[in-house]
């Protein structure tokens, strides 16, 4: 086991350093850069190039790299160069909000999919396609509604007609019923994509071992059937719908950009999306950088999970 | 920030209930002092004067700093700020007679002509690298023979020097010792004269501006104006139909514009703001010929057009310029929809079996209904128009090396000359500056030049009509259309007077 995460561990700097290098110089590929994207339609010329001075874009790009790498080495984020503001501080700030809003969707998503994806494998498996064919058919249309629409309609139906959450604000975990209250509406958003996607697996990979000799055996112990079905059939089905977990919390942080812009939450997707769109480097470079960690550890902890599931798994 | 364990867990709990959870009671009123809640639509990029970008940061600062004049907000017009008064008999050697008594923000002390020096040098000094040390450095000397008198005597003539040292930009007055204190932070920490100093800033969500008790008219009727950055314009309508927020800073969405409307809602605005124009790249050989420019623009109805997509925020120009702008003049050659006329200078110029132009634009605004209009009625005529999308930043970039066959640009500004001499200057010719159309006729410069320095303001007038006049003849840059800036607000916000360069000034706001 030490040996395996030694083993992570030291995989972990090497794609960190992979990932580095790659986003320095793909960012820098790209046309245009944070001066003519703040510049906008009045400067160009001499001004232009004044700008550029001033944050520090005419240095040889070798040596941008190497000052980027040696900051890095220290853990120096550096400040953003659109609003020379701390990198760390601004993440710092953002990833508290960014996270809330993921784990509680991914806690939602389980407390509402798992359980019917179950009944819905459940009442397929007792040949009721009543029940089974509308859930089924529920979560193929929720999944088709895009975010962004989703989010619109949300916001129209829960904030102006209902009044029941505000459209803007603060968001400030400090202040944690109005931090929920900011939260809800792009919780709610996030979670009816993800609900739809893990119901409709958790109902697959449940009706399958529903056929297995053990679940007819642990009938004709005459357990009841919500024992049979959550602790034997469940347990078993759970290794695909882990990694779906696993893998959701990816396309979490993604869909976390739409709803952030939309429901104007200061967040990790909103600071990356400004940081593509003024051709923030420091700031863009940084923020991918802790994506990538996030999905290692989410990769390396589905591993962990998995073996504590099968012990069949070996790494 | 930290989270504490138990907010952890309180928040996993509650990602679970959210469902069930019901909004609580709205807060209390507001007390006794007045405050003012203004969406901000994008995120601030700092109110230093040397580098500041961009309306919304130049409304912040319009707010906190001063210049020697300022533009009336109805008018348009030059009055005194910073200066009660100036004196020039030539337009080369300038006198301004500073106010006195006038006390900077946050306790440093009063304001003479030594920050004026200080505020000018610190544009013009190279190190500074303000994008705007061009428009100073007409300045060939500037003194101060005591506190409140500043001379300026220009290298040449320039009867719009008052723009320059207007409340905008480089005109703004900073104070040393605030700098200083600042150290590379200044552009969050403005410290001006004007009636508003900024309180609070958090650049992901608010920022705080508290009424200026010392600003020399008297402290404004606001005590607090708190502007909440809210990007997305369907959020910031909900938001003030919601009564969340008081006035939208800019909303630009008629479908939006006309729900707020239908609802009652103060629709504050300025028509004519700036125009939009198309720039025809003329190292583009189709585009080199005239017949071909002004054929373009017979064949497409912008009238009719701008009354379809967005009859509120758009109307028909046929100029560079503004009509309320002093030297604009409408004797002009206007292309007013012809498209039989077009197809004849298509064939005159040897296109009579059609031709295609490649318009660059952005992918952020995809294809605009306006330019699905174009590309309808340019086909009409035979002409394909083709477009070519590119993100934000690519565009700026290309447009500013030229590297196009046509695109659009709108440049805001109150000074005429500053939007023919950017445009129609062969000293501007892309990539050293905004004249993407390549314009170089020796006869309009000489004219250009002409009015510059001239003092007599009928002749100065009748220079830069000429000069419309043949600008509008060539046409290497083509109008779409005058755009109108409007603030949405409820109808006890009073006072908000969008001026020229879509700016408002808040001491003249008052909630009821």
């Amino acid at each position: 086991m030490l040996a395996y995460v030694v083993k992570k561990a030291l995989q972990l700097v090497v794609t960190t350093f992979g990932v580095v290098t790659l986003v320095f110089f793909t960012l820098r590929l790209i046309p245009g850069d944070a001066a003519s994207a703040m510049a906008g339609d009045t400067l160009s010329g001499e001004a232009l190039q004044r700008l550029r001075e001033q944050m520090g874009l005419t240095k040889p790009l070798i040596v941008q790299y190497f000052d980027y790498l040696r900051a890095l080495a220290v853990f120096d984020f550096g400040e953003t160069i659109t609003t020379g503001l701390s990198v760390a501080g601004l993440m710092r700030s953002a990833m508290p909000i960014t996270l809330s809003i993921a784990f509680s969707t991914i806690v939602l998503t389980v407390a509402v999919a798992i359980p019917l994806g179950t009944l819905a494998a459940f009442m397929a498996h007792k040949g009721r396609r009543a029940l089974d064919n509308l859930i089924t058919g529920a979560a193929m249309v929720l999944d088709l509604m895009p975010g962004f629409w989703t989010g619109l309609v949300f916001l129209l139906f829960f904030s102006l007609t209902l009044k029941l959450f505000p459209a803007s604000g603060d968001v400030d975990i400090a202040d944690p019923a109005n931090f929920l209250k900011r939260i809800a509406l792009p919780v709610l958003v996030l979670s009816v994509t993800q609900i739809a996607t893990m119901a409709r697996i958790t109902r697959t990979s449940v009706l399958e071992v529903l056929g297995e000799d053990y679940i007819r055996t642990a009938r004709s112990l005459g357990w009841s059937e919500l024992r049979v079905l959550f602790r034997h059939a469940l347990k078993n089905a759970a290794l695909p719908i882990v990694t779906v977990v696993g893998l959701s919390f990816g396309s979490l942080l993604n869909g976390t950009v739409i709803v952030e812009f939309i429901f104007n939450i200061p967040g990790i997707g909103s600071l990356l999306v400004n940081g593509i769109n003024s051709r923030d480097y420091q700031m863009v470079q940084n923020l991918i950088i802790f994506y990538a960690l996030i999905f290692v550890t989410i990769n390396f902890a589905t591993d962990l999970v998995y073996r504590k599931l099968d012990p069949r798994v070996t790494f | 920030m930290t989270i504490s364990r138990r907010q952890v867990l309180s928040l996993l709990a509650a990602g679970a209930a959210l469902l069930g959870f019901a909004a609580a009671a709205p807060g209390p009123a507001a007390a006794q002092e007045k405050t003012l809640k203004v969406r901000f639509y994008d995120d601030p990029a700092g109110f230093d004067p040397a580098s500041i970008f961009r309306i919304e940061n130049e409304n912040i600062a319009f707010n906190i700093f001063s210049g020697l004049t300022t533009y009336d907000g109805a008018t348009g017009k030059i009055i005194p700020d910073l200066a009660e008064s100036w004196e020039t008999e030539d337009n080369l050697h300038w006198k301004f007679n500073l106010r006195k008594g006038v006390k900077w923000q946050k306790g440093y002390g009063e304001f003479t002509a030594a920050d004026v020096l200080y505020s000018y040098g610190r544009i013009r000094d190279p190190k500074t690298a303000s994008p705007y040390a061009a428009e100073l450095a007409n300045i060939a000397k500037i003194e101060a023979p005591d506190p409140y008198t500043v001379l300026i005597e220009l290298k040449s003539p320039d009867g719009n020097f008052l723009h320059q040292v207007a409340n905008y930009h480089q005109g703004q007055i900073v104070n040393k010792k605030a700098i200083e204190d600042a150290g590379d932070k200044v552009r969050w920490n403005p410290v001006g004269t004007g009636p508003y100093a900024l309180d609070f800033i958090d650049v992901n969500a608010r920022i705080i501006l508290k009424s200026h008790k010392e600003y020399y008219k008297g402290p404004a009727p606001i005590d607090t104006i708190l502007f909440q950055i809210i990007k997305d314009e369907n959020t910031s309508t909900i938001a003030l139909r919601n009564g969340e927020i008081d006035l939208v800073m800019r909303a630009n969405r008629e479908e939006h514009l006309a729900t707020l409307q239908k609802e009652g809602f103060k629709m504050n605005k300025v028509e004519n703001y700036a125009v939009a124009l198309k720039v025809y790249n003329t190292a583009v050989k189709p585009l080199a010929d005239v017949r071909v420019r002004q054929a373009l623009a017979y064949a497409i109805d912008y009238e009719t057009i701008n009354k379809a997509v967005a009859p509120s925020l758009q109307f028909a120009a046929y100029s560079m310029l503004m009509p309320w702008m002093d030297v604009y003049s409408d004797d002009i050659p206007k292309y007013k929809y012809d498209p039989e006329k077009a197809k004849k200078l298509l064939a005159e110029a040897g296109y009579a079996k059609g031709l295609t132009i490649k318009q660059l634009s952005t992918s952020a605004q995809g294809v605009t209904e306006l330019q699905q209009f174009e590309i309808d009625y340019l086909a009409q005529v035979g002409v394909t128009m083709k477009m070519e999308l590119v993100d934000t930043p690519t565009f700026n970039q290309r447009r500013n090396a030229g590297d196009f066959e046509t695109a659009t640009r709108l440049l805001p500004a109150v000074n005429p000359d500053m939007i023919l001499f950017s445009y129609l200057h062969p000293s501007n010719i892309s990539p050293k500056g905004l004249n993407g159309a390549r314009y170089d006729n020796p006869k309009l410069t000489a004219l250009l030049e002409g009015a510059r320095a001239e003092v007599d303001p009928k002749k100065r007038k009748a220079m830069y009509a000429e000069v419309q006049k043949i600008a509008m003849t060539d046409l290497y840059y083509m109008p779409q259309y005058a755009n109108n800036v409007i603030w949405p607000s409820k109808q006890k916000v009073t006072g908000v007077k969008i001026n020229y360069l879509a700016q408002v000034n808040f001491y003249e706001v008052d909630v009821k």
